[in-house]
């Protein structure tokens, strides 16, 4: 051991230099992860899990999903310690297994965020018939009020979808600088609408939310003709730990984002420390949050209640139209608008899906924008994909790709029943966080010397590598875990069909084929062979 | 096959040019760099600037044993395990420098006697690596390394001296079917490094090296500041205190290139414009007829991020391919 002096007086001297020396500390990379979360959507998606799964809570679920992140945050913790800079997945793999697994991995992340650029926008255009009576609401319209009922055919959903899309599109075609500032203050929109809605639940009771139920569905006896007319039509209430085994998947993929700060890698102190603590205060930050959320949603209006109106609406609209005009799907949004009479407050709610998910897009955009640059960098794609225009700065080759053909899936998804085709999205982001723990996993075996411990002897460095394997080891166990659940609920998660097989077959096996033909293609034509960059050099 | 040269039309390779840019001191990086040449079959290796380590960690010595801060821990072993400690060290691109306690502390007061001691090192450092280039290099492969902001000026007599090294800063070199114009200065940065000027004079020596290659012949530009705007120069925004500025929850990124590169790469259309100076801002662009590459820098984890460029007989672009090795 170093004597105390002497570790007082080890240190680094930095000279003047261009360029960062790993500024990002703690609180920067805590806010990168949580702003990666859609934090809004909890509410929605709380309403979501209600209506796929029958006898649902979400006290185990949400533990449980954190407790998965947890594990898959040491694994990527040794990845950013080895790789210590942007890129992801697609970054790990190739460098650590084999680029061909990282070319399917970086391509089929480009097709899928497209598609959820999509879904996205279709999901907003859903929501605009509860904006407009938002605005009815706070504009006393009911011509406003009542445009949101003409807006839910499959057409008008498309359109809308396309709307949602062109906007994104117009404002990603501003800088770089502007659209983040954009994303910022529409982030802020969003917290600033889940603040205020904890704080009216909070403000209220049982009573009072029965009683705003009543009042808003002009029916006293509302609450519970919902919860009667819920047991008639076979919705099942009450909980079971088989259905909240079942979510858990569900709930991992809402947590998903909340390890991204390894996205920033490259910009972190001390990036094995500082991802380590910003993504553990994350997820508990996201646990306790959630939690209580859920906490107060069960105490003010009902598990019951809850139950009831998620599920009438998908299982008899008519019964539920008979009942209330608040939308079935609006879940803790719904509830806040018709327990507060602030106008602001309501204009919130009203905007918040929809400002949210423009936010989800420009993110998502910059991302899969991103993925299509390295493929096009590592000559995969065409060079002219990354071409960045003169006077905006910004990928408008790639952007405009992306948005052709996330318009297109935005049609299919409104006028076609996409659901053979595409369920197994939820699987494939599964699939990504097994990517993470098999790259952790192999990084000990294949690529030691990138987190060798300096300084240590050898017993102490191969201890160390097999502390990493394990780690990756209960990362792929994990994330093999949550992939047979979505597997053996494939009736709510997405069923295994010939076509939902295939969709996801030729996503997985899109960057291999390409890979392997612009090899091809490039060995006949010239001398420089694809296999070159990846080439590993000899130091000696 | 790789050392074969086939044919894309009529045009056939007459150069492969092997470009890497920004490995701060790291040594794994530069004997990568050397391999390159047989790897890659490279008929020139082209190291564009930047070569000067940015960190320097006192190695203590008391009692036979050794003591240092690696990768952010405190580390102490045996005198005898110097090698590895040096090692280890400068996988991050630091140099290791043996003294005693009361060294360190002179230091801390001393920035002039500190920045000698950089300076001192650097250029050691160089010396070394061109030592190391005439053992291993084959004869056949030219090897040219210019400097860039970051590059001390101790650095340019040990390049201008060694035998084996060529450092055609500010003048045209000759590479056979193209003529090469190299530049390492950059425009004003908050840091105040070693060689900035301001845009009009950087576009003024620009000029003054293109202006001398004779009408017909191609050129390719080696300036290690990327074109601004051009996709190959975003880099995080900075604050007044050099800190990232953190916008809708990621870092803002900016371009920071050069107006002045940009200016001449549209008036001269050389066939190449070879970059760097962004590390993480790899990539290829088309500015015109131009290439623009930068292959970015991964230093600090030992790898050598770099671009294969491919010349045909008439001075036109093959072909590139960007690697990581």
């Amino acid at each position: 051991m170093a004597s105390s002096e002497a570790v007082e007086s080890t240190r680094l001297f930095i000279r003047q230099t261009s360029g960062l020396v790993r500024e990002l500390g703690i609180p920067a990379a805590t806010g990168i992860s949580l702003a990666s979360v859609a934090v809004v959507n909890t509410f929605i998606n709380f309403n979501a899990g209600l209506t796929d799964f029958a006898k649902a809570d979400m006290y185990l679920p949400l533990v449980a999903a954190a407790v998965i992140w947890l594990v898959a945050m040491f694994g990527y913790r040794f990845l950013l310690r080895a790789v210590p800079r942007a890129g992801g997945e697609y970054v790990y793999l190739s460098r650590i297994v084999s680029p061909v697994v990282g070319a399917m991995a970086g391509l089929g992340i480009a097709v899928v965020f497209t598609y959820v650029l999509s879904t996205n926008a279709h999901f907003a255009a859903q929501f605009t018939p509860f904006m407009l009576a938002g605005f009815g609401l706070v504009f006393h319209s009911t011509a406003v009020a009542n445009a949101g009922n003409h807006l839910t055919s499959n057409w008008a959903v498309a359109w809308l979808s396309i709307v949602v899309m062109l906007i994104v599109a117009a404002l990603s075609l501003f800088r770089v600088k502007i659209v983040a500032r954009i994303i910022f203050w529409l982030i802020v929109l969003q917290v600033v609408a889940f603040v205020v809605l904890i704080g009216v639940l909070a403000g209220s009771s049982h009573a009072s939310f029965v009683s705003a139920f009543g009042n808003y569905s002009h029916n006293p006896g509302a609450y519970q003709a919902m919860i009667t007319a819920a047991h008639g039509n076979g919705v099942l209430f009450g909980t079971s730990i088989a259905s909240a085994i079942a979510i858990i998947p569900f709930m991992v993929l809402n947590y998903n984002g909340v390890l991204y700060s390894y996205y920033v890698g490259g910009e972190l102190r001390r990036p094995g420390r500082t991802y380590l603590y910003a993504s553990t205060i994350s997820i508990g930050l996201l646990v306790v949050l959630w939690v209580g959320v859920w906490a107060l949603l069960r105490a003010r209006m009902g598990l019951t209640f809850m139950q009831a109106q998620a599920n009438l609406g998908v299982a008899n609209p008519t019964a539920y139209g008979k009942i209330t005009s608040l939308s079935s799907v609006s879940g803790g949004l719904g509830y806040g608008m018709i327990l507060t009479s602030n106008p602001v407050a309501r204009l919130l709610f009203a905007t918040a899906v929809p400002l949210a998910e423009i936010a989800v897009n420009l993110a998502f955009l910059t991302v899969t924008t991103r993925v299509l640059f390295a493929q096009a960098f590592d000559r995969l794609l065409p060079i002219g994909v990354a071409k960045v225009g003169d006077r905006n700065h910004a990928p408008n080759v790639a952007i405009g790709i992306v948005l052709i053909i996330g318009c297109a899936f935005c049609f299919l998804t409104s006028l076609v029943n996409l659901g053979s085709i595409v369920a197994l999205q939820s699987l494939f982001f599964a699939l990504i966080l097994l990517a993470g723990g098999v790259a952790a996993l192999f990084l000990p075996i294949r690529r030691p010397e990138l987190i060798e411990l300096p300084g240590a002897s050898d017993d102490a460095r191969r201890t160390f590598l097999r502390k990493v394997a394990w780690v990756g080891g209960a990362t792929t166990v994990l994330a093999l875990f949550t992939v047979y659940l979505l597997i053996a609920h494939s009736s709510v998660y997405g069923k295994f069909s010939w076509e939902s097989i295939l969709t996801l077959v030729i996503v997985l096996g899109a960057g291999p084929v390409i890979y392997a033909v612009a090899r091809s293609i490039r060995r006949q034509r010239n001398s420089l062979d694809l296999t070159l960059a990846m080439h590993e050099l000899p130091p000696e | 096959m790789l050392g074969s040269r086939r044919q894309r039309g009529k045009k056939t390779r007459a150069l492969r040019i092997y470009f890497a840019t920004d490995l701060h001191g790291s040594d794994v990086c530069f004997r990568k760099f050397l391999a390159a040449a047989k790897v890659y079959a490279a008929d020139v290796l082209i190291l564009g600037g930047d070569f000067a380590g940015k960190g320097l960690v006192p190695v203590l010595r008391e009692n036979g044993s050794l003591t240092a801060r690696v990768h952010g821990e405190s580390v102490t072993v045996p005198a005898t395990a110097w090698d590895q400690l040096a090692s280890d060290v400068n996988r991050a691109g630091f140099y290791p420098v043996q003294m005693e306690a009361g060294a360190v502390a002179a230091l801390d007061h001393d920035p002039a006697a500190l920045d000698g001691l950089f300076r001192s090192e650097i250029a050691g450092q160089m010396q070394r690596w061109c030592d190391l280039a005439a053992e291993r290099l084959d004869p056949a492969v030219r090897c040219i390394i210019t400097p860039g902001n970051d590059d001390p000026v101790e650095a340019d007599p040990v390049l201008a001296a060694h035998p084996r090294v060529e450092c055609p800063e500010l003048e045209l070199c000759d590479l056979g079917p193209v003529t090469m114009a190299s530049l390492g200065v950059v425009p004003t940065t908050p840091w105040d490094t070693e060689r900035e000027c301001s845009e009009d004079e950087l576009g003024k020596q620009i000029s003054q090296m293109l202006d001398q290659v004779p009408d017909g012949r191609n050129c390719i530009l080696n300036l290690h500041c990327p074109p601004y705007a051009s996709g190959l120069d975003d880099a995080p925004e900075l604050d007044a205190t050099l800190k990232p500025v953190i916008r809708g929850g990621r870092p803002s990124i900016v371009p920071v290139g050069s107006h002045a590169v940009r200016e001449a790469i549209k008036r001269y259309q050389p066939v190449v414009g070879l970059h760097g100076h962004i590390h993480e801002s790899r990539g290829a662009q088309k500015i015109g007829r131009t290439l623009c590459v930068n292959p970015g820098s991964d230093y600090s984890s030992g790898v050598l991020r770099g671009a294969v460029v491919d010349i045909a007989e008439d001075g036109t672009c093959l072909d590139f391919l960007l690697t990581t090795g």
